[in-house]
This record gives C-alpha cells, structure tokens and sequence, in this order.
C-alpha cells in the first residue's frame, strides 16, 4: 500500500536525480545549440538513436517503431497497440504514470501511421532521464492487461472509428490507398466497421506483437533538443532490457494497382485522383524529387493569401469557387502516392475533377512555362526543408530512416537534389502517371459525382 | 474483502500455521457449500461496486463455470436436497479465482486515493533539503 509519506519520498528521489542530472548540464535559453539542424546518429545497447540539440528549453524524445498498419498481425493492432502505450506497467500503474508527468510537467502522446508507431514525450529538458526511463519501460513493461482492453482500448478505438465514419476525406484516403496497393500499403490506417477489429483483437495476441514491434531490432530513439552524449548514456542504461528476438515483422514489396471506388455519404464531397508516387527521402535510391515538384506544380493551394498562386489547379480550380483542391505525395518506404484531393459540393467538385486530368494532359505534352516549373522546383524545396525542420515529421522520418538502415533526414542534402530536376524530368513524370491506371476514391453524393471514365482517366 | 484479516498473520508463523491450518480446513468442509457444488469465492456478496467490477474482469470460462455452480446450487437447495459426493467440490478445486481480482482492485481504488492526498513540495525546496542532507 502506498502511503503518502513514501510517495513523496519516490518523486522526491526522481526530481533529486534529475537535479543532479542538471548540474552536469546547465543552459540556458541563450546559449548557442551544438548542431545545425543535422542529426547524429549512433547505437547503444543494440538500440539505434538519434538527437539534434536545438536550442530551447524542452527536449522532443520518440520511440519510432517499424509497426505501422503496413506490419500488423491483424486488423486493429496497430491501433490496439498504440492506445496500449502509457497503461500499466510492472513498475508502476497508468494513473500513477500520469501523475508523475503531470507533476514534472510534460506532453505524451502515441500515433500510428501506414508504416510507423511512434510513441512521443515533451518534456523540459532536465528531466530527460526520467523520461526515457519511461518510454523504455512503455515499450518493454506494459502489462497489456485483458481488462485494460476491454475497459479502455476498446472503448478509445470505437470513438475514433466513429470519428473516422463522419470524416469523407479520411474515408477517401483511406480508399485510395487500399485500390492502389491492396494489402501492407493499402490496409486502412482505422477500420471502418467494428467488426473488422473486435473478432481479432485479444490482449495475448497483442501482447505477441508487441513482442516484435518493440524488438531491439525494430526500434530507433529519436531525440530534437538534447546533447548526442546525455542521450547516450541514457539509452544505454535504460533500453538494456527492451525485447530481443521476436518474430520480425516483414511486409511484401508494394505493388500498385488501382482502380476506383465509390462510397455513399452524406457529410461531404470528396474525390481523390492518385497515381503512383515517389518514396520518402529516406528509403534512398527509389526517391524522386520530380513527383515532389509535380505535386508543387498541381498544387491547389498558394501559400500566399489573396491569390490563386501560380500552380495550374489553382488557376483552374478558381473559376469553382465552392471546390478545394490540394495535391501531395504520401512517401513511404518502397513506394508512394501522389494524390489529388478535390473538396467541396458535388458540382463544383465534378467540374474541378475534370481540370485535373485537363491540367496533367498539359504538362505531359509539355504546354507548361519553364517560369511555371521554376517556381514549382522552390516550393518543393520549401516545403521538403520546412518538413525536415517541423519537429514530428522530421523524428518520424528519421526514425524509420534509422530502423531500415537508409539515412537520417539530413536537411541539406534534400534540398540540392530538388534544386537538380529539370523541366523534361518533370514532363517525363507526368507523361509516365498519364500511362498508368489510376486509381479514384469519390465519397459523397454518387449521383451527382462523376465515374473515373466520364473525366478521362484510364481505369 | 477488505475486512480485517489474522491470516496474514498466522502464514507468516509457521507453528502457528501448522497449528492453524488442519482445522481451518476442516471447518471450511464442515461449512457444507462444497456438498452444493460452489467454491468459497461463489459466496462473496455481489451487491457492490468492487465486485461487480471483479465479475467483469473474469476470463469467460470462469464467468459460465461460476453461472453454472450457482445455478446448480440453487436448485439444489430448492428440493432441499445436497449434491451427489461424486458433484461436491473437492478441496484441491476450491481455488480463489475471484479474490485476487478484488483485491487488485481495491489496491488500484487505493492508490489512486492516495496519489488525491498527496503532498508535493516545490523543486527549489526539493533541492534545497537534498543539499542540506549532502
């Protein structure tokens, strides 16, 4: 039984070490950060981690995990898995953990991509050994208690089905990327029926893949705001016992395919034009900085106010007020999907459909300025350093670039290679989308909405 | 559950414990709900919050084979009649398997009461009374 005396007297041992963790390492805010805004990588205990100290008072630290929809065992894991984290350990219970944090003061917070689990504290940064103490005991001493799944995961997961069932464009990703890579890639980041998840879910069964989720093996530690060395010994001490030697998760190659598919709602109108895309920067050699300048030059959104801004669905989409258009390149590990995102009321976006094939058709025939491609080549360049310098995105990136052995998110690097596509790279790339079968995802009022066929893509 | 307990107590003596022990079981035999087919666990009273809980938290099997006891038991006391001795329950089968559930639960209400009373005092006063215990 926990009285209060010896409460106390543990939060007062875990602040006692952090203070002499803080004579050891003293800033403040205006010292100069050590790095740029490139990562150091190194290993310790067979854990692969990596830190950039930026300047500031907090620290950023993830758990990135290889275990995202694409590697679960079955439906609903991913997810199932992600919620586990923060609930009770064998060293101390979910509400206890809660307190604490709250005590020292911090941000926990745990998502799930296609390819990637990532587990994430903010914190300020003298407080870094308790908090990697902390994710290491989440990753290698949770309970996975069947009660603890019954009374709160499952509950947590059917409100963000919910969520997911009232949102159209999430539906219509989530279509797109099932037509174009079927199963790994294409399962849905949450299923859409209750039970597509409940028959599979069991706390033993997760127990087991977290067994290989969290393997040594399978994980990177990220870190934006900490010293290379801090973080080092710090690992070492405490991800000495995570797990060792489960099942390895693996994933076929991904193969796209396409198609198109139409799914009633009454919420919102959305279609979805994809095609097959580049990878992200860090898988290495299947990266192409054309589709990233392709996306910028389709674009649908400026990132200045009051204009339509240069790219060609902009221009188009502005003669339909009510539509929205905006295009990105979704890039994971082997494989990518360059997807256009039409928004709005049902004829506004039928019309706006039509203008992007119209504007493809354009740029593969090469009916495009060189001026147009110039300013498409800066914003791809933009926005690839802003994601890098953006805290998630970049430990994301990083930490699944360390897992599969390719790179860091080195920021540098990135931006020469855009700087080097030429205008006939970018002609070639879309001449080559125009070639393959698309695949369209349209959610809404089917009445109203156009087929694939009827806007000219080949299905 | 939570009433006051001398078992603790006598487990931790041996020679109280050897003492104990024979006659405890002795009269948990004598008590007669293992000639109706029910676990001493069957007996806990239901009517609250914490066992409730517990009953929820019970795997499946558990859950259906509990029903069935109860079930069995009270048609028995109905025709006033006691079970066949091959359908008593013998001692090795007269587990807790609801007990430590209880507890686990009363632990977890606890705790969670005393993290409500804690007392917490400043960083700057926390290492003010580390340097001073240096």
């Amino acid at each position: 039984m926990l009285s209060r005396t010896s409460i106390s007297r543990s939060c007062t041992k875990a602040l006692q070490r952090h203070c002499v963790c803080r004579r050891t390492q003293i800033r403040n805010l205006a010292a100069a950060a050590s790095g740029s805004f490139q990562y150091e990588t190194g290993e310790e205990a067979g854990v692969k981690y990596a830190s950039r100290d930026l300047p500031g008072p907090t620290t950023t630290l993830t758990v990135v995990a290889k275990a995202g929809t694409r590697y679960q065992a079955q439906p609903g894991f991913s997810d199932a898995l992600e919620k586990f984290a923060f609930k009770s350990t064998t060293r101390r219970s979910a509400v206890r953990m809660i307190r604490e944090v709250e005590l020292l003061g911090g941000d926990l917070s745990a998502y799930h991509s296609r390819e990637n689990l990532v587990i994430r504290a903010k914190f300020l940064r003298e407080d870094l050994a308790y908090f990697t103490e902390l994710l290491a005991d989440v990753i290698s001493k949770t309970k996975y208690a069947p009660h603890e799944l019954n009374e709160q995961v499952v509950r947590v997961m059917k409100l963000g089905q919910k969520h997911l069932l009232a949102n159209p464009s999430h539906m219509a990703i989530n279509s797109a990327h099932g037509l174009a890579f079927h199963r790994g890639l294409g399962t849905p980041l949450y299923p859409t029926s209750s039970t597509t998840f409940s028959k599979y879910l069991d706390s033993e069964e997760i127990y087991n893949f977290a067994l290989s989720a969290y393997s040594k093996s399978n994980i990177a530690v990220v870190a934006n705001g900490t010293s290379q060395s801090e973080l080092s010994k710090w690992v070492r001490e405490f991800f000495e016992d995570a797990y060792t030697g489960g099942r390895k998760l693996e994933s076929p190659p991904s193969k796209y395919y396409g198609g198109e598919e139409r799914i009633a709602h009454d919420k919102g109108n959305v279609m979805v034009i994809a095609f097959p895309g580049s990878s992200s920067f860090t898988s290495g050699s299947s990266w192409k900085p054309e589709i990233g300048v392709l996306a910028a030059l389709l674009g649908g959104q400026s990132s200045i106010k009051w204009t339509p801004g240069f790219s060609l669905l902009a221009k188009a989409a502005s003669e339909h007020q009510h539509a929205h258009v905006s295009t990105q390149n979704h890039g994971y590990s082997d494989a990518g999907l360059l997807a256009v995102t039409v928004t709005g009321t049902a004829s506004h976006v039928g019309k706006a459909s039509h203008s992007v094939v119209e504007a493809l058709k354009k740029i593969a025939s090469g009916d495009v300025s060189g001026e147009d491609i110039k300013k498409a080549t800066a914003l791809a360049k933009f926005q690839a350093l802003e994601t890098g310098q953006d805290i998630n995105a970049g430990l994301e990136a990083t930490g699944s670039g360390l897992i599969t052995g390719g790179k860091a998110y080195q920021i540098d690097e990135i931006g020469q290679a855009i700087d080097k596509v030429g205008e006939d790279k970018v002609k070639a790339a879309a001449k080559s989308l125009l070639d393959t079968k698309a695949t369209v995802s349209t959610v809404g009022d089917l009445f109203a909405l156009p087929y694939a066929e009827d806007i000219g893509l080949k299905i | 559950m939570s009433q006051p307990s001398l078992a603790p107590f006598i487990r931790s003596r041996p020679w109280l414990k050897r003492w104990m022990v024979p006659f405890a079981n002795w009269y948990a035999s004598a008590q007669g709900y293992r000639k109706l087919g029910l676990r001493a666990d069957d007996l806990i009273p239901e009517e609250n919050d914490t066992v409730q809980l517990a009953l929820k938290r019970l795997p499946p099997k558990e859950a259906y084979d509990r029903v069935f006891r109860l079930r069995r038991a009270f048609q028995a006391s109905l025709s006033h009649q006691l079970l066949p001795p091959e359908e008593h329950t013998k001692p090795e089968e007269d587990i807790a398997y609801l007990g430590p559930i209880i507890t686990e639960i009363e632990a977890e209400n606890q705790e969670r009461d005393d993290l409500e009373e804690m007392f917490v005092p400043k960083r700057k006063q926390v290492a003010a009374s580390a340097k001073k215990s240096h």
